[in-house]
């Protein structure tokens, strides 16, 4: 759900603090003129990975554990999933664990250099 | 969003005064047609002349009856027009039900007759002035008055009306199924055939004595009326089954 | 509350059946799409629930009531198409003023703003205006109308691009303000999915899918790899596209309702699992063939 990544990422990237206010439904379905209850799908998913909260009446806010659980989410899937793919790409290549290894340190050090 | 509700009245009003801006071109006509009558009428629907060896007299009639002849041409074809799809689809571009589609219909036949007649009438006097006025000639009216004048605007109404009704009656059979178009005209030319061979007058003479002839002035008026409500009854029952905008 | 039951709706046009059996029934202030090829039956089934056409045989109730002659379905719904015909004694200007007379929810004011916003000439005529301009008159009438059954069939037929994301947009954001039941029509499903929150998708007279957009994204699934192992792994199942890439190489796509665990093992498999975009599967289903068009091709 595109919605959900967005909110994510604007999470991540400090434009939400923790108990702050996200957009409504309505506001999230004029931005990205999409139907309302696409963005309440998108919203709602955020509130089972306790990633947002309900308040009655109020709208949606930020938990005070969102940024980490959004970390430990993006580690765990995300970056889980790429290193899977980086492993099946090089055995289809037939790169041998050492090479890969080399490759990743290599890469590690030139972006640790900047 | 909550639901609006509407009323019969309430929605044939407003097709009505739809209708009487949309349907303004047939207005137009029907002053065409009725100024064309009165050209024809011009030369005097009839005329008769004596004359001796110092006097000659040359009697014509003036009279606006060639006028309505035409106007209820005019009337049937409007009749007729208003049947079909374009103007229903017109309706249906908007608020309605086929019930009030007809009705609003009928309203507009009436307002149409009304006119028709009130012109068609004033016509004969303006045929008389312009003898008068124009071609020098000397006038000598027979029955005038209000009496006479609202008799026969009643009258010329009633006719429009009928054949009015005639039109939306067949106009609608049209609609159901196009073959109408060819056996309304066998039709109308086999009867008056007919006419011909059969001695004593088929249908259309004793149509014609059913109404026409009728000297009665309230059983005139209770014959037409009738005849054109149930002429419209038939016609919206017909139409009441019809699908639009297909 | 139900805006629309159909129960066993079917539609005969003299000898060939057009609507076959359609039994559904549609919510409530829902944007709903009715997507189908060109022929599927759509405005057949749209004209039945405007109350224009008559069914040969089944039951249909919008607002509780047959829409066949009702005056309260009439007044309460709008049905939008390029076809709309208006009295061409009638001046566009003049046209808004009978559209506010016969809704009684309708908003002048966004009539009037939309109608300078296209840049149409009051004194203008309908029967003058392009294809493209009459279909957004005709929108501006099925906005401003406020109807609280709105239908569109095909409405952006002959609209440029431009127009037509100013539509969709003008749609959405007065459907925010007045939440209303939409219908829209249209056989390009990724240019309105996004607007929609359910689709009712048909096909040759008949109900394919009628779900929510957001179930409609994952109810199908791509699998890529080779041949014998994307075989294995889609057996007993159907294939709903099949597209062979490259020597050993297969595309197939299946419905997609693998456990989580089949789902690992495919991808340990080496195999390529993607997402199917709803309106490539509305295309696959309403295919007759499984390979599309390339098995018009194929001699073998």
């Amino acid at each position: 759900m595109q919605i959900a990544e967005w909110i994510e990422s604007e999470i991540l990237n400090g434009h939400f603090h923790s108990d702050q206010k996200v957009y409504s439904q309505y506001q999230l379905a004029e931005m990205y003129t999409i139907n309302p209850a696409t963005a309440a799908k998108g919203l709602n998913l955020l509130v089972e990975e306790n990633i947002l909260y309900k308040k009655r009446g109020l709208g949606m806010f930020v938990t005070g554990e969102a940024r980490e659980i959004i970390l430990n989410k993006r580690k765990n899937q995300t970056l889980k999933h790429l290193v899977q793919e980086l492993v099946l790409e090089a055995r289809r290549l037939q790169i041998s664990n050492d090479d890969l290894f080399a490759m990743l340190r290599e890469k590690m050090a030139e972006e640790g250099g900047k | 969003m909550s639901l609006t509700t509407t009323s019969l009245a309430e929605t044939v009003k407003k097709q009505y005064f739809y209708k009487l801006k949309a349907n303004i071109d047939s207005f137009s006509s029907l002053v065409g047609i009725q100024i064309l009558a009165i050209l024809f009428s011009l030369g005097g629907i009839s005329s008769s002349g004596m004359g001796g060896s110092f006097v000659n007299v040359n009697v014509k009639y003036y009279s606006p009856d060639l006028v309505l002849v035409f106007t209820l041409i005019w009337s049937f074809i409007t009749a007729v027009t208003i049947t079909t799809r374009p103007y229903r689809n017109h309706d249906f571009s908007f608020v309605t039900s086929r019930l009030s589609s007809s009705l609003s219909n009928i309203l507009f036949l009436v307002t149409a007759s009304v006119l028709g007649s009130v012109t068609a009438l004033l016509s004969g006097n303006l045929l008389q002035m312009i003898s008068y006025l124009i071609l020098n000639e000397q006038l000598y009216n027979i029955g005038s008055g209000a009496e006479h004048m609202v008799l026969g605007f009643v009258v010329a109404f009633l006719y429009l009306m009928l054949i009015g009704a005639c039109g939306y009656l067949i106009g609608s059979l049209i609609q159901v199924s196009k073959l109408f178009v060819l056996l309304f005209p066998i039709l109308f030319i086999g009867l008056l055939f007919l006419e011909g061979v059969v001695t004593n007058g088929f249908i259309v003479s004793n149509v014609y004595k059913f109404y026409a002839m009728e000297s009665v002035l309230f059983l005139f008026v209770g014959k037409t009326v009738l005849t054109a409500v149930a002429l419209f009854i038939a016609a919206i029952s017909i139409l009441n089954r019809l699908e639009v905008r297909r | 509350m139900k805006v629309i039951e159909s129960k066993g709706i079917t539609k005969n046009y003299f000898r060939k059946q057009v609507l076959k059996e359609l039994t559904f029934s549609i919510e409530e202030n829902k944007i709903t799409g009715l997507i189908g090829r060109n022929g599927a039956g759509k405005t057949t089934l749209l004209k039945i629930i405007a109350g224009f056409i008559r069914e040969t045989s089944g039951k249909m109730n919008v607002f509780s009531e047959t829409p066949f002659n009702s005056l309260n379905v009439s007044v309460n719904s709008i049905f939008v198409d390029d076809q709309m015909s208006f009295p061409p004694a009638l001046q566009l200007g003049e046209l808004l003023n009978e559209a506010a007379r016969f809704y009684p929810n309708w908003d002048d004011q966004l009539a009037r703003k939309l109608f300078n916003y296209f840049s149409f000439d009051a004194k203008g005529y309908h029967n003058r205006l392009s294809k493209g301009k009459t279909s957004t008159f005709n929108m501006i009438i099925g906005l401003a109308s406020r109807c609280p059954l709105t239908i569109f069939d095909e409405p952006t037929t002959g609209m440029d691009e431009a127009v037509r994301k100013d539509f969709y947009r003008a749609l959405l954001k007065d459907y925010i303000d007045y939440p209303r039941t939409i219908i829209l029509s249209s056989h390009h499903l990724d240019e309105i999915e996004d607007l929609l929150e359910d689709v009712l998708l048909i096909h040759n007279g008949m109900i394919l899918l009628h779900m929510p957009v957001s179930d409609l994204k994952e109810w199908a699934i791509g699998v890529k790899g080779a041949s014998e192992d994307v075989l294995d792994f889609t057996k007993e199942r159907e294939v709903l596209y099949k597209n062979s890439v490259g020597m050993n190489t297969l595309y197939v796509v299946v419905k997609n309702d693998f456990s989580e665990e089949a789902l690992n093992k495919a991808h340990q498999l080496g195999l390529e699992l993607t997402p199917v975009r709803s309106s490539d599967l509305f295309v696959y289903l309403t295919t007759e063939t499984k390979g599309g068009i390339d098995d018009v091709f194929n001699n073998n």
